[in-house]
């Protein structure tokens, strides 16, 4: 039972050739975020981004699916802003709260980590991933190991 | 995507139903086919009641289906509500890998001199293989 030593989170990480500064710049000023915020096959206007980078500042997004036009809301509020480090934010409706943190590499790069936490914790591990991506069997199978 | 995409209500549903350990325990034996209350409250040292209750929430998220003829009304694992779930777990991490991506290219731009100009980039060091890109996930 490796249950207690797993956290209910998802990680990702990417590295950036780019100071500091102008990464984390990127994630709050919407005339950047408007760049690449949606996702492949959505955008997201700059009309569509509220950002105010401060603790209870909001920071809504509507990304909209560039074909159908379907939009999708998001609204998160801000719990911790510290320049140039650290960007966190909530989104009440998931109970979901997403950390981002921006390191200096000292060599012009900054690694940029993604941290959501809160996930219903069978969601936290590899094998639940897998288990839950693929197949029903292979989710029970995971299951019967709690 | 091959399930359907479910609500933010379906999903907040079906992200506290499977919060609970006996819950999961009840969709793992669902799993396996269905059953009844009296079936499911077997192996857990509790009453029929606390049994139900789970039921409820598990049926309230769209996760279980229970017979509404039948005797005993069997239980019944509805797997396309958990794989919306998942879906949804799996959709954020994409969402953020094509973020990255984008991201990238934006930064890229914000830095590389305008084609035809000798200005380097204001950053030091040789650039070598352009920026890195790999995304590691842990």
């Amino acid at each position: 039972m490796t249950e207690s030593t797993q956290t209910h989170q998802l990680d990702i990480t990417r590295v950036f050739d780019a100071p500091r500064e102008v990464v984390f710049r990127c994630m709050i000023e919407p005339e950047h975020l408007t760049h690449f915020w949606g996702p492949v096959g959505m955008s997201t206007p700059l009309a569509n981004i509220t950002i105010e980078p401060w603790a209870g500042g909001r920071f809504e997004t509507i990304m909209v699916n560039d074909e159908t036009g379907e939009e999708y809301p998001s609204r998160g509020v801000f719990v911790e802003v510290i320049e140039p480090e650290k960007l966190v934010w909530t989104e009440p409706s998931f109970g979901i709260t997403s950390t981002s943190t921006f390191t200096d590499l000292g060599d012009g790069r900054t690694e940029v980590h993604i941290h959501q936490s809160d996930l219903p914790e069978q969601f936290a591990t590899p094998e639940a991933r897998e288990g839950f991506n693929s197949s029903l069997d292979r989710f029970a199978a995971y299951l019967a190991t709690l | 995507m091959p399930t359907p995409t479910l609500t933010e209500d379906e999903l907040d549903a079906t992200f506290a139903a499977l919060a609970d350990p006996t819950r999961r325990a009840i969709l793992a034996r669902l799993a396996a086919g269905d059953a009844t209350v009296n079936e499911l409250a077997e192996p857990f040292a509790l009453s029929l009641p606390a049994i139900s209750k789970h039921l409820k929430v598990l049926e309230r998220s769209g996760l279980i289906s229970r017979a509404r003829r039948a005797q005993f009304r069997p239980c019944h694992l509805e797997p396309e509500v958990l794989d919306g779930a998942v879906d949804w777990i799996e959709r954020n991490r994409r969402i953020w890998a094509e973020r990255f991506d984008q991201l990238d290219r934006h930064l890229r731009e914000l830095w590389e001199p305008a084609p035809g100009t000798t200005e380097g980039r204001p950053t030091e060091g040789p650039i070598t293989e352009g920026p890195t890109t790999e995304g590691k996930q842990s």
